[in-house]
């Protein structure tokens, strides 16, 4: 290091004693009331949320039912083997699994263009985007119940049009195992695809206008600039809304639960809806736990690879 | 962009109106469905023309003690918001002010909290709340709704304060204001929009959720959501009827999320700019 920095820390010693002793204990202080201030929030969370957490993993290896609590037994990995080996937990896995790739990479694609139609500033785009994200603002219970409404065969709006057509299952769209997920990664692309397109026009909005126009002065066609230009920059938006809406979506447990429940014949259960329904309506609180715990490492598995899929993009296009 | 032609912003315009208004329908008919007689919501074929009533709303008064279940969710919103700013803000601050190496961790930590699907934690929640009673109560649902939306109000407001300079909080405590005059009366208020952002976040959370209240409140304590779930099965409920009680549920949050859109769009791209 440079030679006079060191007499220059070390130098005060008579008179100037008194400060940094004051110095000291101001950051003694100043962390002493972070502390204080973000303890609470540590102490809530740890209490409300990691022990309820830990309790599940613990529970997890138990047959514990609460209806028949004194038969409860260590079964050891014996909750995670049955998912595993029941068909209709297997299918909620590949259904959790169907439900979210679709209705993300659709959410993704449209969100984009969506995005990019709105991305000319002015207020006609800003009322339309407010009035956009009305279906992500209402309950999605709301959500379920109006497509539960309209595509029902004998009744329905929607449902009686198509039935007339000779479009689509008799049963309506919604009681047909061979269409029903398709109607909800429907329903789902209808709710959340207006949040997607608003997180990615924030990050059209952050690009620099000047290397927009660069482009454009160079003549590259709109496609170039699009490919070259907009979705480098893109990335790390892409990679937060992708994130988001992955996680929501592999959650997704309300517009399923009022839709169908699962049905017909698991055709539409998902992890989360599985879970609910051994847990709080059969209390196979142990069963449910064990599903609660492989959800929570599927995500962190999704979350790790999205990130590691991100960079690797990130590497390749800018080069860094 | 400055040199566009008036035909392109025409058509873009166009196109943005019909999207707005596809996205629009399905939510526009369920509100309609409110106002129709009960003969002519599912009349075969249906039928675009009716005359306006009231009826519905008669029968969903007269059936459901609205206001205890307006009053619910309310209760539910306001305990919600109130505890999750209390927890959130100072920690969000501290996080973003602190210069320890563990703060980033304990915020990745809050994101991570966000992330946990909910019956992963609520079964435990369910015994434990059992166990000191308070199993029923309005308090259950907001002890739980706090727990996850502390966790993201610290992680949205450890974002707002880590952009906000930090020369004036230096300035007012070298002035002489306490470190907590210094957060309270010049950080919070410079973060006012992230607050409201937040407020508007929890109140969209709470109000909306069903599967928290569904399983901790009781007939007396239940909110707007699960009523409108457990209408549904019930025979003397039509969709007419229906379509009214999700007035209830859907008009005040709708309104909000519009009123305070400017909030709406800055929370929901926090993180991105």
């Amino acid at each position: 290091m440079s030679q006079p920095s060191v007499p220059v820390a070390t130098a005060p010693a008579g008179p100037g004693l008194a400060r940094p002793s004051t110095r000291r204990t101001f950051s003694d202080q100043r962390r002493l009331f972070m502390f204080l201030m973000g303890a609470p929030a540590v102490l809530y969370v740890l209490a409300v949320g990691v022990w309820p957490l830990a309790q599940g993993a613990w529970y997890s290896l138990f047959n514990y039912n609460l209806l028949k609590p004194k038969r409860t037994q260590f079964v050891g990995l014996d909750n995670y083997i049955e998912i595993f080996a029941d068909r209709s937990a297997r299918q909620a896995i590949i259904n959790t699994f169907q439900f979210t790739a679709a209705s993300v990479s659709i959410q993704l694609v449209l969100g984009f263009l969506l995005a990019l139609l709105l991305w000319r500033d002015g207020r006609f785009n800003r009322i339309a985007l407010a009035f956009l994200l009305i279906p992500a603002t209402i309950t999605p219970l709301v959500v379920g119940l109006i497509y539960k409404a309209l595509l029902g065969a004998d009744y329905g709006l929607v449902g009686y049009f198509l039935a007339q057509a000779g479009i689509g299952p008799r049963t309506g769209l919604l009681s047909d195992a061979s269409t029903s997920l398709g109607v909800l990664i429907f329903i789902d692309v209808w709710e959340w695809t207006p949040l997607m397109a608003l997180i990615l026009l924030a990050g059209l909005k952050s690009l620099p206008t000047d290397v927009l126009e660069a482009s454009r002065a160079d003549g590259a066609t709109a496609w170039q600039r699009f490919s070259m230009v907009i979705m480098p920059l893109m990335l790390p938006s892409i990679f937060l809304a992708l994130v988001l809406r992955t996680m929501d979506a592999f959650r997704v447990f309300d517009s399923v639960f009022v839709t169908t429940g699962g049905g017909p014949n698991d055709a539409t259960n998902t992890l989360m809806v599985l879970a609910v329904k051994e847990g709080l309506q059969f209390f196979n609180v142990g069963y449910a736990s064990a599903i609660g715990n492989i959800t929570i490492i599927f995500i962190a598995i999704i979350a790790s690879v999205l990130l590691l899929v991100v960079r690797g993009a990130d590497v390749r296009i800018n080069g860094k | 962009m400055a040199h566009v032609s008036r035909r392109q912003v025409f058509a873009e315009r166009t196109a943005v109106l019909i999207i707005t208004v596809i996205f629009l329908l399905p939510v526009a008919w369920l509100i309609t469905t409110a106002y129709k007689p009960s003969n002519q919501i599912f009349s075969i074929p249906p039928r675009l023309d009716f005359v306006p009533t009231l009826d519905q709303f008669r029968g969903v008064l007269a059936y459901f003690d609205v206001f205890s279940l307006v009053r619910s969710s309310v209760i539910i919103s306001i305990g919600t918001v109130v505890l999750s700013l209390l927890l959130g803000v100072p920690a969000g601050y501290a996080l973003a002010r602190s210069k320890s190496r563990y703060a980033s961790f304990f915020a990745y930590f809050f994101l991570a909290i966000r992330m946990v699907p909910a019956i992963a934690s609520l079964i435990p929640f369910y015994l434990m709340m059992r166990d000191i009673g308070l199993l029923g109560t309005w308090w259950a649902v907001i002890i739980i709704n706090t727990m996850l939306n502390c966790a993201f109000v610290t992680w949205m407001m450890f974002s707002y304060f880590r952009a906000l300079p930090r020369d004036m909080e230096e300035a007012a405590m070298t002035d002489g204001c306490t470190q907590i005059g210094a957060f309270w009366k010049v950080a919070v208020p410079a973060a006012r929009s992230g607050i409201i952002a937040c407020v508007l976040f929890c109140v969209m959370f709470s109000w909306n959720d069903f599967l928290y209240p569904m399983f901790l409140t009781t007939l007396d304590s239940k909110p707007i959501s699960v009523a409108l779930l457990t209408a549904y099965g019930t025979k003397d409920i039509t969709w007419g009827s229906l379509g009214a009680l999700a007035h209830f549920s859907t008009i005040p949050i709708v309104l909000m999320a519009l009123f305070l859109n400017r909030y709406f769009v800055q929370g929901a791209t926090n993180g991105v700019q």
